[in-house]
């Protein structure tokens, strides 16, 4: 009994990041945090690049497929715009863990830079010639700028949490 | 050179096709199938639609449900903000509970008046438009729409375009309609472009939303003026889809623009209602 509980305890820790990453495409918190008219940042983007660079055991492909797909529905854009952005950010991601040997936070910091570039891109590619909609250009370029100014934060965070997953694995 | 370039071809052919022992997909499958979904999306197919809209309704309840805890931490917050203030509030109560008394006897005799002239007048308080009321169920920011989502769709006569009020003002109008839930786009949102007059001098102009919490007014003639009396906005119902005559807002002359002040909030829309059709009866009108 105490071993089962032990393992469900770990495997809930190790689903945080997908649970958290769902959580907030389908849910009403506001992952385009916007205040004071031009500070928002994209956490999705942040959680996928860290976890599939750091970790990809934690996060799989489909999951942020599917999230994608969910946060398509919610905001109302074509579908398969999202998940398209974020499959992009996991290749970023996965190519930057194949191609270095030894990753540290400013590593990974300025790689996120092209993840940032390339993600938003597929959003304005797709939305500008399949969609009607128009796009704030400004916003986009703040909400860009806040995602790469707080990745560190998240790193620390995420690393923290990284660790804590480890030492339950190995209690 | 061409070593690195082969270095490149290799990371990269690893990122698309390794699938690693936890990934059930590699990206190169599930990019494959994003664009195929997207290219399904976009043929505009009524199965496809009607598919989508199925998608939509489930998802939309699911969302609803799972942002109630984070609704309900809010009025939470809410509840004890308004406890630590009590006691001011009863201060600032007892002294409008007093004014209410002093107004409330000539609030008295101007309603029986208003009563009398309106029998007078046989006129009726019915709403002039055949109203469907609806809860907000979702709102959630975007960089690329800003829009709400009602507990009310297409099993309800909700149909493409149709103008929402928010207390009798126009807070925005009908553009996805789903089964048991629809999207009302804002007028303050980027996508928003309504027909509108400013009275009483008669204006026409376009009331575009920029973004921001106030949109501005477009098109409007070089001869225009502000008159001395209260400039209201009201639909003018050019496009031939919303009603004409509800109310928008109020101008507000910038330094370089002319844009409203709406009447209805935008950040504070949690009921509304949705203009099916104008009534029949001219007195209502």
């Amino acid at each position: 009994m105490a071993v089962i509980f032990r393992n469900f305890k770990e495997n809930i820790l190790r689903l945080g990041p997908l649970i958290l990453l769902v959580y907030i495409c389908i849910s009403e918190v506001h992952t385009q945090f916007y205040y004071w008219e031009i500070f928002s940042f994209n956490l999705q983007f942040i959680i996928i690049y860290y976890w599939i660079l750091r970790d990809p055991s934690i996060l799989g492909y489909g999951f942020i497929f599917l999230c994608g797909l969910f946060n398509d529905v919610i905001l109302s854009l074509p579908l398969a715009t999202s998940a398209m952005s974020y499959l992009f950010v996991s290749l970023v991601a996965a190519y930057v863990r194949n191609a270095t040997v030894r990753s540290s936070l400013f590593t990974d910091w300025f790689t996120f830079v092209v993840a940032i570039l390339i993600g938003n891109f597929i959003y304005f590619f797709l939305i500008n010639n399949f969609s009607d909609a128009n796009i704030k250009y400004d916003g986009i370029f703040y909400n860009s700028l806040f995602t790469f100014i707080l990745y560190p934060a998240f790193w620390g965070l995420f690393e923290l949490y990284k660790k804590l997953i480890f030492v339950r694995a190995n209690a | 050179m061409s070593t690195s370039r082969d270095d490149f071809g290799i990371a990269i052919r690893s990122a698309l096709l390794q699938r690693g022992a936890k990934q059930k997909f590699s990206l190169f499958v599930l990019i494959l199938v994003s664009i195929f979904i997207f290219a399904l999306d976009n043929a505009n197919l009524k199965p496809i639609n009607f598919l989508r809209s199925l998608i939509n309704d489930g998802i939309y309840r699911i969302s609803a449900i799972s942002s109630s805890p984070i609704k309900f931490s809010g009025a939470t917050k809410d509840f004890f903000v308004k406890q630590v203030f009590v006691y001011k509030e009863n201060e600032r109560l007892k002294f409008e509970l007093d004014q209410l008394k002093k107004n409330n006897l000539n609030s008295l005799y101007l309603k029986t008046e208003n009563d009398t002239l309106q029998n007078v007048l046989k006129l009726k308080k019915d709403s002039p438009y055949t109203l469907v009321n609806a809860k907000v169920i979702l709102d959630k920011g975007s960089p690329y729409l800003n829009s709400v989502i009602i507990n009310k769709g297409s099993n309800s006569g909700i149909k493409l375009g149709m103008p929402v009020l928010n207390q009798g003002f126009l807070a925005g109008r009908i553009v996805e309609v789903n089964f048991t839930s629809s999207r009302i786009l804002l007028l303050n949102d980027l996508n928003s472009r309504i027909p509108v007059v400013v009275s009483p001098n008669g204006f026409q102009a376009i009331l575009s939303g920029v973004g921001k919490k106030e949109p501005t007014l477009q098109y409007l003639p070089e001869n225009f003026e502000l008159s001395d009396k209260e400039n209201l906005i009201f639909t003018s119902g050019k496009d031939g889809v919303l009603f004409p005559g509800i109310a928008v807002g109020q101008v507000v002359v910038g330094e370089n623009e002319v844009s409203a002040k709406l009447f209805s909030d935008p950040d504070q829309i949690f009921f509304v209602s949705v203009a099916l059709d104008q009534a029949k009866d001219e007195v209502a009108r």
